[in-house]
C-alpha cells in the first residue's frame, strides 16, 4: 500500500524530530512524521492518581523491557552493565526525561585536540550557541545567567527554586570553594507561552501533567500541527528504502495502525529515533547496495555507543530536606571536576548533580534506576522514618568516551511486535570512567560532610546504576571524513545524500551533561543547514 | 477479601508482612500485615503466576519451620528462598507505599501530585546572588579552544 509522496519524511516525534520539523517549517513543503507510539493526553499521566508511584514499575516504567507496550521494542542488554531507557510516543523520551538542561561546553567539542581522546566534532560550541538560545526560547528554559563555567548566555526564564536541599548542598560547595550553579532546566519557573509553570510535583519521569516540563509534546508539536505538519502515530518504520539507480533514499516501509505495511515515498528522509533506534533502523535497512546496513560504508553505524554512567552518594542531615518537592533531577549542578586535570588520574571529567529525593516507594525499592530494595525489619523502619526524610544526594554523571567495542547490533532472535529485529547492546565501562566515578564519589562525600551531613551513604563498589541508559549517543557519529563518520557536519549521511540523522547518535563525544539541549540545538543547526543549502542539497 | 489463600495462610502471610515492614507503635504507624498489604498482594498475584508460586513457596517454608513468625524465621526464608523472598519484599514495598496514608507518615504528601503539587517558595534574587557570589568571584572555570589562551573569558 503506497501513500502519496511527501517532501520531507521524519521518523520519530521526539526531541530531535520535532525541533528539525520546526526549523524546516519555513520551507512550506509537505512534511510528514511517522511515530511508532501514541499521543498522550495530560490526563493519561499517572501523577493524577493516588497510587502514582506504582506506574513507575509498570506501564510508565522508563524501561521498555519492563513496560512491554505494543509500541515498545525490546532491547537485549544482557551484555551491558547499563540498560537503555526511553519512551516511544509523541514527545519521545522527553515524555519521561527529567528536564535537566545543561549545555555542552566548548572543550567538549575538541576532546582529541585538547586531551588526546575521542575525536573532535566538525562543529563547535560557538556555532551551536545561537541554536541553543533559539531552542531555550522555544521550550522555555529556566536558569540563572552568569554561570562562570560557560560562555555568557541568558536563559529566558529565571531559575526554579533550588529548595532547602539545594541551599544546603550549595553551602557545602561554598565551604570547599568549589563551583556550583542553579541548574538550567527545561521546566517553567513562570507561566510561559500558554503553558503552566511547574507545581513542584516531583514526578517528572511520569510525564508532566501540568505541561511545565519542556517535552516536545507540549512545546514543538502543538505549533507543528497547527502549521499543518502531519503526524501519524502508531506507525513503526521497518526499513528505509533506497533507489538502486540513484543511490538515494526513496522512502520507507512502515507498519501502520491498520496492521498493514505501507510505503511512504519522500524526497528527503530524516531519522530521529535516538542513539539506539536509529542504528537499529539503518542496520535493518541493509540491501544489495548497502549489505552491512544503510549508510554504513564506514562500518561505524552502531559503534561507539556512549551512555553517561552514573553513581550516587547521599548524605543524612539533621533536618528534613523536603527533597520530594520540586523537579526530580534538577536543583544545582557542580562542574568543579568537569575539565581535564592530569593530576586526577583520568582524562575529561564529570558533573555533580544534586537530584532531589525520590518518593517513598522508589526509595524503598533501591532508588531511581536501581533494583536493590532497602533492608526489611526494624532496619527498614529506621531508614524510612529517620533517614529517608533527611536525605540529600549527589549524582556523579561521568563523561563516557567513545569505544568501538560498545555497540548496538541486531539481535539474531529478538523482535518487536511487528517482527522487526530488535537491538542488542554490548557495553562495558571503560577504566577511565571507573576512575572518574570513584573520584566523584569521594568528592561528593566531601561536599555532603561540608554541608553538614551526619552520615554518608554510598552504593556498592564498581557498580553503576542499571536502569540509567537515558543518554544514548555516538552510534552514527558526525565528522568530515566519510571513513571515520556516518554523517557530515550537518547530519547528512555521507553515503546517502538525501538521508539525514538528527538524534543523539550523531554525537562524536558525550560530554558529561544531559544531552537533550544539545540534541535539539544540533537538530536546529541541521535544519538551518538544509535550508541554506537547499539548492545544492544532493549534489 | 482475598480468595487466593486460606485463612491460615492469610494469617501467616500477615505475620510475615509485619516482619518485613514492622509497626512503629509509638508513632501509630502500622506494619504491612496489620495495614492489609496482603490485599494488594492478592491483586498482584492474580496477574502474576510467578508471584503466586513464590509466595506459596514462602508460606510452605514458614509453615514447615513451625513456631512463631520471627525475624529469625524470616531471615531463614530469605536465605533459603532468595528469589522468592525478593519477589515478596518488592511487592510488599509497592503495596505499603502506594498507600497515600503511609506516604504521608514519612513526610510526603498523600495527595496525587497533580494538579496541586507542592508549594515551594522561589528564592529571592538577592539570596541567590549572595549564595552564588563566591562562585562568581572565582571567575571563569572552563576551557575554550576558540580563545587564544584556551581559557574561558
Amino acid at each position: 500500500m503506497a501513500d502519496d509522496p511527501v517532501d520531507v519524511l521524519i521518523i520519530g516525534a521526539g526531541a530531535s524530530g520535532a525541533a528539525l520539523a520546526w526549523s524546516l517549517m519555513d520551507l512550506r513543503v509537505r512534511m510528514v512524521c511517522l511515530e511508532q507510539g501514541p499521543r498522550l493526553d495530560d490526563r493519561d499521566f499517572p501523577s493524577r492518581r493516588e497510587d502514582y508511584e506504582l506506574a513507575r514499575y509498570g506501564s510508565f516504567s522508563c524501561d521498555p523491557n519492563v513496560r512491554r507496550l505494543k509500541q515498545d521494542y525490546p532491547i537485549n542488554s544482557d551484555d551491558s552493565c547499563i540498560t537503555p531507557v526511553n519512551w516511544n510516543g509523541v514527545g519521545g523520551s522527553t515524555i519521561n526525561f527529567l528536564g535537566h538542561w545543561p549545555r555542552m561546553k566548548p572543550s567538549d567539542f575538541r576532546t582529541r585536540s585538547l586531551d588526546g581522546v575521542g575525536e573532535d566534532w566538525p562543529v563547535d560550541y560557538h556555532l551551536l550557541a545561537p541554536f541553543y538560545d533559539m531552542n531555550d526560547h522555544n521550550i522555555g528554559a529556566s536558569g540563572l545567567a552568569g554561570n562562570p563555567a560557560y560562555p555568557d548566555y541568558t536563559p529566558p526564564l529565571p531559575p526554579i527554586p533550588i529548595g532547602r536541599l539545594g541551599q544546603t548542598l550549595a553551602s557545602g560547595f561554598n565551604r570547599l570553594g568549589w563551583h556550583w550553579w542553579p541548574s538550567d532546566v527545561a521546566i517553567l519557573s513562570r507561566d510561559y507561552d500558554g503553558r503552566q509553570k511547574c507545581v513542584n510535583a516531583g514526578t517528572c519521569d511520569l510525564g508532566c501533567a501540568a505541561g511545565a516540563k519542556g517535552g516536545a509534546n507540549f512545546t514543538y508539536w502543538p505549533i507543528l500541527e497547527r502549521a499543518g505538519i502531519e503526524l501519524r502515530t502508531h506507525c513503526r518504520v521497518r526499513e528505509v528504502l533506497v533507489d538502486d539507480s540513484t543511490g538515494r533514499a526513496s522512502g520507507v516501509l512502515y507498519h501502520g495502525p491498520d496492521g498493514k505495511v505501507h510505503e511512504q515515498k519522500a524526497e528527503l528522509v530524516v531519522l530521529a529515533c535516538n542513539g539506539i533506534g536509529t542504528p537499529r533502523l539503518l542496520l535493518n535497512s541493509a540491501s544489495r547496495q548497502f549489505p552491512d546496513g544503510l549508510a554504513n560504508r564506514s562500518g561505524l553505524v552502531g559503534r561507539n555507543l556512549m551512555f553517561h554512567p552514573l553513581t550516587g552518594v547521599s548524605g543524612v542531615f539533621d533536618e528534613p530536606m523536603k527533597g520530594h518537592e520540586g523537579p526530580m533531577a534538577c536543583s544545582i549542578l557542580s562542574q568543579e571536576f568537569y575539565e581535564s586535570d592530569s593530576s586526577r588520574g583520568f582524562v575529561r571529567g564529570y558533573g555533580l548533580h544534586s537530584g532531589r529525593s525520590t518518593t517513598p516507594m522508589t526509595y524503598a525499592l533501591g532508588g531511581y534506576g536501581i533494583d536493590n530494595p532497602i533492608p526489611w525489619g526494624s532496619r527498614h523502619r529506621e531508614i524510612m522514618d529517620d533517614v529517608y526524610p533527611c536525605l540529600a544526594g549527589l549524582t556523579i554523571v561521568s563523561e563516557d568516551l567513545p569505544e568501538e567495542h560498545n555497540t548496538v547490533t541486531l539481535d539474531p532472535e529478538l523482535t518487536d511486535s511487528d517482527g522487526i529485529p530488535a537491538p542488542k547492546i554490548t557495553y562495558r565501562l571503560g577504566e577511565n570512567t571507573l576512575r572518574m566515578l570513584r573520584h566523584g564519589e569521594a568528592r561528593a562525600e566531601e561536599v555532603l560532610l561540608a554541608a553538614g551531613a551526619r552520615r554518608v551513604l554510598k552504593g556498592a563498589e564498581d557498580k553503576v546504576w542499571w536502569r540509567a541508559g537515558w543518554h544514548q549517543m555516538g552510534t552514527c557519529r558526525m565528522g568530515d571524513d566519510p571513513d571515520k563518520s556516518v554523517v557530515n557536519a550537518w547530519g547528512q549521511c555521507h553515503d546517502v545524500k538525501n538521508l539525514f540523522i538528527v538524534d543523539g547518535s550523531i554525537f562524536v563525544t558525550s560530554g558529561a551533561v544531559n544531552p537533550t539541549s544539545t540534541i535539539q540545538a544540533l537538530a536546529l543547526h541541521v535544519g538551518e543547514s538544509i535550508k541554506t543549502n537547499i539548492e545544492t542539497l544532493f549534489d | 477479601m482475598t480468595t487466593c489463600w486460606t485463612g491460615t495462610e492469610r494469617l501467616l502471610l500477615d505475620s510475615i508482612l509485619d516482619q518485613l515492614i514492622p509497626a512503629s507503635p509509638g508513632r501509630s504507624i502500622p506494619g504491612a500485615g496489620e495495614l492489609g498489604v496482603a490485599d494488594f498482594i492478592a491483586g498482584q498475584v492474580a496477574l502474576d503466576a510467578g508471584l503466586r508460586e513464590a509466595i506459596a513457596t514462602l508460606l510452605d517454608g514458614a509453615a514447615g519451620a513451625g513456631g512463631e513468625v520471627s525475624p529469625t524465621l524470616v531471615s531463614g526464608l530469605e536465605a533459603e528462598y532468595p528469589a522468592e523472598f525478593l519477589a515478596l519484599l518488592t511487592v510488599t514495598y509497592k503495596g505499603y507505599y502506594s498507600r497515600p496514608d503511609m506516604r504521608a507518615l514519612v513526610g510526603v504528601g498523600s495527595h496525587p501530585v497533580h494538579p496541586d503539587g507542592y508549594r515551594v517558595a522561589a528564592e529571592a534574587r538577592e539570596f541567590i546572588d549572595e549564595l552564588t557570589a563566591p562562585v562568581r568571584q572565582r571567575g571563569a572555570c572552563y576551557r575554550d579552544p576558540a580563545r587564544p589562551d584556551g581559557n574561558g573569558a
